[in-house]
């Protein structure tokens, strides 16, 4: 009998995010297990008993997959993992906590194709904001852009020092350049609105962040992507399927575009499926992160 | 390729029940996906979790189970579920904590054929009194008998206790159209004279009915006793009791035992777990379905 494929799945959170365990199931892994509550110390034994006991046939039909909520983490279990492979005795390992990899790949790479058709432009060229800045798919957002040479900067809802302590920990770690500032009251978006040409939305789901009358002071946006599908809306006037519809609030930036949570869902969707699918494909182990996802959605 | 049936099992508990997941497996779901220690406040976020990845085509493949202990629990976990859901997006949700609400339907099912097939009458008006009435099994036989039109008692060892639960019933689950009234167990002599139908719903292995008080109850129609660890809860009915006469009892009460009753359970669990399957819609789906299904399966097998 042919060895059925097996996706163990590490998240150092109390529960597996169902989100996951569905993607990997539809991605056709033929069993998936949880394993809730993983410490990054407990990384390199769990990943070790998954590669001695199937031969190196059976590790082609194994992997790992690192989910989580925090990006800090599991940037630190994938080290771990990659650390305890013994080759031949090697899985391939994708991570992607909170989604926030494919999530944010997802929503840079549509804000580059708007960007591209719709102005003519790089992410080099543009200053960026995103605002939920410090969650994961904030942070990971941040990097990926920053890291395609847009000058971007985070931002907490609350705490200037929180925005900071982000921004150096993942310039240290990743060789990008975000910068980091608080929001806490209209006045403060409308500040950062004004001078930005890109805006990422990643607050939490059901949350308006930006609202028309902050739009109003936006002189020179040109993409605007929410990643939030709970009504409300983390902009207000982008509809959820919006991809690049006119930004109707944005009186003062002619031109400027949305993107809709469903639009970036969509892409975020098909992305994590190549990638889990890689995982089942793939004939040499590959370590798949952020830059991986993103290097994949620009070419969907 | 189709893609897989996957049902995600929520428990506040910190095991599922390997009885929920075998029966899981068995009503067609392909993955059977546990969550521990799931704190009521976590329902939202998981739930939405679940239903954002995968197609509406492919959500009719995804439904929830809550487990766990506790009947408002489980039934508050059942309204967040509810409330999480952003349609379309949306899939199924089962609750059923403890096996409690199947189990209490299976036996409320068993109790009413056995008012119909014997006494030929039914639930409406008669006077039913849940012996060891306050856990999930009792809890949730009351509120069914009492939407049927029988006039319920809830007995536990401490009247405020089963008070409370009584209470509680009336408002989270009978949207106040119910009055199930709480009685001491203390004082069962004097409720056994009135009435029509007894349910043992207590810990296993402990009489709740003796045999002096079977014999002394004038009107007795159905007992019906979930405890399927000697000694039973009510005297004179065993575990494979299904509709015989009880001995001992003078007014020709039938008795039906715990085994009877989970096999009614057992297949209300299936039916309700395969609905969720079937289902175009999503369904919502607790006591009250339990009790439909178990009904139809009565139907369907006599």
């Amino acid at each position: 009998m042919e060895k059925r494929s097996i996706l163990h799945m590490l998240d150092p959170n109390p529960h597996n995010s169902p989100f996951d365990i569905n993607m990997a199931m539809d991605a056709g892994f033929d069993v998936m297990m949880p394993y809730s509550n993983v410490k990054l110390e407990s990384v390199h034994g769990l990943v070790q008993d998954a590669i001695f006991s199937r031969g190196p046939g059976g590790v082609k039909k194994t992997a790992i997959f690192i989910g989580g909520r925090n990006l800090g983490v599991a940037v630190d279990m994938m080290e771990a993992a990659k650390k305890a492979m013994v080759p031949p005795f090697e899985v391939s390992v994708f991570a992607d906590p909170s989604g926030a990899y494919t999530t944010a790949a997802a929503l840079v790479a549509c804000v580059e194709k708007q960007l591209k058709e719709k102005h003519g432009k790089e992410l080099k060229d543009c200053h960026g904001v995103v605002f939920g800045g410090t969650g994961s798919v904030g942070i990971a957002t941040g990097i990926i852009a920053s890291l395609a040479g847009a000058d971007i900067t985070l931002t907490d809802h609350l705490s200037v020092d929180t925005a900071l302590a982000v921004a150096n920990e993942y310039n240290g770690r990743f060789g990008c350049t975000l910068k980091g500032t608080y929001a806490s009251s209209d006045a403060d978006k409308a500040r950062l609105v004004t001078h930005a040409d890109i805006i990422f939305c990643t607050a939490k789901a059901g949350i308006q962040v930006l609202n028309k009358d902050i739009l109003d002071d936006a002189k020179q946006l040109l993409v605007a992507g929410d990643v939030n599908a709970v009504p409300p809306l983390g902009i207000e006037g982008i509809k959820r399927s919006d991809m690049g519809a006119p930004l109707i609030h944005a009186i003062n930036s002619p031109g400027a575009v949305g993107i809709g949570a469903l639009a970036v869902g969509n892409v975020k969707y098909q992305l994590q499926n190549l990638l889990l699918k890689e995982l089942l494909e793939t004939d040499k182990p590959v370590y798949l992160d952020f830059r991986d996802a993103f290097a994949k959605a620009r070419k969907m | 390729m189709e893609k897989p049936y996957i049902l995600h099992m929520l428990t506040t508990a910190k095991n599922l029940s390997p009885f929920d997941v075998n029966m899981a497996m068995d009503a067609g779901w392909v993955s059977a996906v546990p969550y521990i220690n799931v704190e009521p406040g976590e329902v939202q976020g998981l739930v939405q979790d679940a239903i954002f990845s995968r197609s509406t085509k492919n959500l009719k493949r995804t439904a929830i189970f809550i487990g766990g202990r506790d009947t408002k629990q489980a039934m508050d976990m059942l309204k967040a579920a509810k409330q999480a859901m952003v349609p379309p997006f949306e899939v199924s949700v089962f609750a059923d904590p403890s096996g409690a609400f199947t189990t209490a339907a299976g036996m409320m099912a068993a109790v009413e054929r056995e008012l119909n097939s014997k006494f030929n009458t039914g639930l409406t008006g008669k006077n039913m009194i849940a012996l060891g009435g306050t856990g999930p099994v009792g809890q949730a036989a009351a509120v069914i008998a009492a939407k049927a039109g029988a006039n319920v008692r809830i007995i536990g060892r401490q009247l405020e206790k089963a008070q409370g639960i009584a209470d509680m019933c009336n408002t989270e689950f009978g949207e106040g159209k119910i009055a199930i009234a709480a009685g001491a167990d203390a004082d069962k002599a004097e409720y056994i004279k009135t009435a029509d139908i007894v349910v043992a719903t207590g810990a296993a292995g402990i009489e709740l009915l003796s045999a002096e008080l079977v014999a002394s109850a004038p009107q007795l129609k159905v007992a019906a006793d979930v405890n399927a660890v000697p000694p039973a809860g009510i005297a004179g009915v065993d575990a494979m009791q299904n509709g015989t006469p009880i001995n001992g009892s003078g007014s020709g009460a039938v008795g039906i035992g715990a085994l009877a009753i989970g096999n009614i359970k057992y297949q209300a669990q299936n039916r309700l777990l395969k609905r969720m399957i079937e289902t175009n819609k999503p369904v919502y789906l607790h006591f009250e379905h339990a009790f439909e299904v178990a009904q139809d399966y009565i139907k369907s097998a006599s």
